[in-house]
């Protein structure tokens, strides 16, 4: 895996901090902030856990395909990139565009969803790790986006290399939520920094557009 | 941000076309994606739905949801006129409303005197007092006139952010000050470290002139972010100063910064002179270090006076028809009645109902012994309640209670500026325009002499003369003193006083309820007809309840009082009152005497008489006992060569038994209130004198001392007259109070010398050219770190 594509994936994850902290910081909230720091971070690497899974799954499928159609794996560069822009859209909250994945995803927690009551995150040790996998698995359009670039790995293990460097980057707004004071949290929730987010995905995201094109020539 | 756009969960707007809901209370509310939905719908799943709910209220109080941080600051500060959100922190009195703001984004004596200008010439506004140790503003307005919104408005006009103190919010503000101080440290140390290292690589001459390029343009990009951010504060607080064509010390700092930094950009792209990149980076390090000191000591000085309030609960329980119900302690309103756990403080002041009860009250007195209480009798906002659950019914809520005066005369003593603050800034201010002269006069000389060191001459000038050391001389002692003596258990009402300890040469003590404890007993009795015993006592009883002496308590328990008419008290000599058309007087014998002159008692050490307009009927002995610490307090006087004098409306055998078992050097008794003051002003005409005495029958004499000192507990204490409250009840706190007022004294001596010794050498040498930019800010820099802590001895513990 080269070195920007390193840098895409956390910035993919920090970029995505502010939407984190809106859609899951109210979660954590409801389930009681009092969680000691440990147990905290365990149910997000049970989170990261399950994107790494993802991302070895997409990235060994697509491992396969590039085996048999290499010209698929160029199209994967532009359809990366083009993830990347409607990120950029989502975030700003412009268009419903990743709305489809993530309708596609909402088929798959129902399923997962029962299994939410059973392993809460006020049991044992182990059950917060579950709790935090199953929570890997929400319908989220960033995440989505961020399996794109890790099939375009067409490796298991650099996708799942990807997926976790992703998680970092998701990391620290998840895990400090609470900490950290209100005027970050209202600095990383306000549309400056969204718009600010945006644009440098955004620019990624025409780059990588550009370089497949190129490709493509 | 409008609801029906907004996501219910997220609070993020939904998109166009997107239509999905989940129900939550029983309503379907919209949601911006189905990660949300899948959200939203987890947290009904699992019955959290409260999270909503609590959420909301969140909300409307919370920035998280603002970004614009102003728009609600201006919502925030309309809902400041509202009558019940004042209650918190507005005191009213006669239309005049007072309240202490917390102001953002003070960093100097300057500032203080702006935002005190500002006000100043607002409508309605009658007086200010800014702080500028606390960052605080107590103001003073006409109700009616202005309002409190359009003061704080006002306020923000000059680019402070002012808000109604309360406590989590000046904590909160103090934190992310000391944060921001921080982080700017931090990028001044980084680059400052680097710049060093390269500044030591271009010493030597050996290299060559492509490396040298190079190596300044390194520094160039350490040197702009501490230029662009860790500087600012400096930068607006000169601004501030100079919009309102004052000066400040940080118009010099800023102007070496500015000089600095962009002469060495110059330099960097023309290739050409000197660079000083070092000096900008190094500068503001120390600069910077210095402020967060100052922050440190501040804040130590304030978290004391601010510890009272955070004991006390917000929600008590209160009796309701329908049995004890959990109420805001802020809805709470005299004659509720409230129950109080055990372990629990207590919340406003009020009246027992309960038969006994123990209060800890080391909050308010530091007293760590628990007192008992009875049905009746007083209890104080901040104690903690000891044992069993205790009843009370709430006399005094929010401003009105003991501890919240409290707090507030230890704001406004902190909020005074002494004689010797005010000096020195307005020491500071001429010496800033000086500075900046000198600074133009330099430059101009060397411009003819040498003019390529002209400009580097001027910024050690500029930097070495800056009088940060001397503004902070003497706050930083006068605060560092006050919170000592607070922690003690000593309330100074008035800053001035610690300067005018050391010169005093007498103290005169009262005697009842001073150097003793006021604790009376009666220990003889005499009647002309024994079978009227109980009557007399029964009148006696009652002619004492209006008189405020404490010799009067005993009599009150000793029966129950009979009915009276035109009753009339005479300070200092008794009671007089009509009972079935007979005419009672219960006092001193010079009192008694007025009817009867040739009475003698009949009893020798009798000291109150009971008589009709025909004669004594009946006279008692009633004694008190010493202070147990009197013999110490007088003899520490003795060694220190005070000249103790006992001024007592008691009479004589009784007032000299005492001065002799004390020792004390003059002794006058049988005074009444004019007496005292008499013979102290006469007194005053050798020198300087100390009253300690009791707050509401000394007032006169109280005022007229040059000090005065009282021992006052419950609700005397905000009104008595004097300059120091003694809390723990403590006679030897004088002694302490002596020792820190001759301490900081010492120290602000010590700060001054220092400060002007050091500028006055330093400025001659940096305008011939013999001091370099970097070694002139070495040597300011130390110079106000010395200062501070110096200061900052003051607050650390002394052994007793």
């Amino acid at each position: 895996m080269n070195p920007v594509d390193f840098w895409a994936a956390i910035l993919m994850g920090l970029a995505g901090s502010g939407h984190c902290i809106a859609m899951c910081g109210g979660l954590a909230g409801a389930m009681g902030v009092q969680q000691s720091k440990p147990r905290i971070l365990l149910y997000n690497v049970g989170r990261i856990s399950s994107y790494m899974l993802a991302g070895a799954l997409v990235g060994s499928a697509f491992f396969g395909l590039a085996q048999l159609q290499p010209q698929l794996f160029i199209w994967m560069r532009i359809f990366a990139g083009v993830m990347m822009l409607l990120l950029a859209a989502y975030l700003l909250r412009i268009t419903a565009a990743l709305l489809w994945l993530e309708r596609i995803g909402a088929i798959l927690w129902r399923r997962l969803k029962p299994l939410t009551r059973k392993y809460n995150r006020n049991g044992k040790s182990h059950h917060v790790y579950l709790a935090g996998m199953l929570w890997g698995w929400l319908p989220c359009g960033l995440v989505y986006s961020a399996l794109s670039w890790a099939a375009l790995t067409a490796s298991p293990t650099s996708g799942a290399l990807f997926m976790l460097l992703f998680g970092l980057g998701t990391l620290p707004s998840m895990l400090f939520l609470g900490m950290v004071s209100h005027t970050l949290v209202s600095l990383l929730k306000s549309t400056k920094f969204r718009w600010f987010s945006s644009a440098i995905l955004a620019t990624y995201g025409v780059a990588t557009i550009t370089i497949g094109l190129m490709q493509l020539r | 941000m409008n609801k029906e756009q907004a996501c219910f969960h997220c609070f993020q707007p939904i998109p166009k076309g997107v239509d999905i809901t989940v129900e939550v209370f029983g309503e379907a509310q919209p949601m911006c994606c189905y990660g949300c939905q899948a959200v939203a719908e987890t947290i009904v799943d699992q019955g959290l739905t409260h999270f909503y709910k609590y959420r909301e209220v969140d909300d409307s109080q919370g920035p998280a949801l603002i970004p614009e941080e102003l728009a609600g600051l201006d919502e925030a500060v309309t809902a400041y006129d509202d009558a019940e959100i004042q209650k918190e922190f507005v005191l009213t009195q006669n239309d005049h409303s007072s309240a202490s703001l917390a102001v953002e984004g003070m960093t100097c004596a300057a500032c203080a005197w702006l935002i005190e200008r500002q006000l100043g010439n607002h409508a309605g506004i009658e007086k200010v007092v800014v702080n500028a140790t606390t960052d605080r503003v107590h103001v003073t307005w006409a109700a009616g006139k202005t309002k409190l919104s359009s003061i704080l408005k006002a306020i923000h006009q000059i680019g402070y952010k002012a808000l109604p103190f309360q406590q989590a919010d000046l904590e909160e503000q103090y934190e992310r000050k000391r944060r921001s101080y921080i982080r700017r440290l931090g990028v001044a140390g980084i680059a400052s470290m680097q710049t060093m290292m390269v500044a030591v690589g271009l010493y030597y001459d050996d290299i060559d002139a492509t490396t040298r390029l190079y190596f300044w343009w390194v520094s160039l990009l350490f040197s702009a972010p501490v230029f662009v951010y860790s500087c600012q504060p400096f930068f607006q607080n000169a601004w501030r100063a100079i919009r309102s064509k004052s000066l400040n010390m940080d118009v010099p700092v800023s102007l070496a910064i500015i000089f600095a930094f962009f002469a060495s950009f110059y330099a960097t792209v023309t290739d050409t002179g000197d660079v000083y990149y070092e000096c900008v980076t190094m500068f503001a390090f120390f600069l910077l270090s210095g402020r967060y000191l100052e922050l440190l000591a501040r804040q130590k000085a304030i978290t004391n006076a601010a510890n009272l309030m955070k004991l006390i609960p917000a929600i008590a329980e209160k009796q309701t028809a329908e049995g004890w119900q959990k109420v805001m302690v802020k809805h709470l309103v005299p004659d509720d009645v409230i129950q109080i756990r055990p372990g629990e403080a207590i919340p406003v002041d009020g009246v027992l109902l309960s038969q006994q009860a123990w209060c800890d009250e080391a909050q308010l007195t530091g007293e760590s012994r628990p007192i008992a209480k009875r049905t009746g009798e007083t209890i104080y906002a901040g104690s903690v309640n000891q044992e069993n659950p205790l009843r009370m019914r709430v006399t005094h809520t929010h401003q009105n209670t003991l501890l919240a005066g409290i707090i507030h005369l230890q704001d406004d003593a902190l909020g005074q500026k002494p004689r010797v603050v005010q000096l020195a800034d307005h020491i500071s201010k001429y010496f800033v325009l000086a500075t900046l002269i000198i600074a133009s006069a330099t430059y101009l000389g060397w411009y003819f002499i040498a003019p390529e060191k002209a400009l580097w001459t001027v910024l050690a000038v500029l930097v070495a003369t800056c009088p940060c050391a001397l503004s902070l001389a003497a706050p930083t002692a006068m605060s560092g003193a006050v919170s000592r003596l607070n922690q003690s258990g000593i309330l100074l009402k008035q800053a001035n006083v610690l300067q005018a300890l050391p010169g005093i040469t007498t103290v005169c003590f009262d005697k009842t309820g001073t150097l003793t404890h006021g604790r009376f007993h009666i220990l003889e009795a005499w009647h002309q007809e024994t079978s009227e015993q109980s009557r007399h006592e029964a009148i006696a009883a009652a002619l004492e309840f209006s008189s405020e002496h404490p010799i009067a308590q005993p009599f009150r328990r000793l029966a129950k009082p009979v009915d009276l008419n035109e009753v009339e008290n005479t300070p200092g000599l008794g009671v007089e009152g009509r009972v079935d058309n007979t005419l009672y007087r219960i006092g001193s014998l010079a009192f008694v005497q007025q009817w009867h002159p040739q009475l003698s008692s009949p009893m020798p050490q009798a000291n109150v008489f009971l008589a009709t307009e025909q004669g004594l009927i009946a006279c008692w002995r009633v004694d008190d006992e010493l202070r147990d610490d009197a013999t110490t307090m007088l003899q520490w006087c003795k060694k220190k060569g005070f000249h103790t004098i006992m001024l007592t409306g008691d009479t004589q055998e009784r007032a000299l038994a005492v001065a002799e078992s004390l020792a004390l050097d003059e002794v006058h008794s049988a005074l009444k209130p004019d007496d005292k003051l008499a013979i102290l002003r006469k007194q005053q005409h050798q020198g300087p004198v100390i009253m300690v005495g009791d707050g509401i029958n000394d007032a006169p004499v109280l005022a007229q001392a040059d000090a005065s000192i009282t021992f006052a507990s419950g609700s005397e204490l905000a009104q008595s007259g004097s300059d120091v409250v003694i809390l723990n009840g403590e006679l030897t706190a004088i002694r302490r109070l002596f020792d820190t007022a001759k301490k900081a004294r010492l120290v602000i001596r010590q700060n001054f010398a220092w400060a002007l010794g050091y500028n006055g050498i330093i400025l001659p040498l940096a305008v011939m050219g013999y001091v370099g930019p970097l070694w002139a800010m070495l040597g300011m820099s130390t110079s106000s770190l010395i200062v501070i802590s110096n200061s900052l001895r003051l607050l650390r513990k002394q052994a007793y």
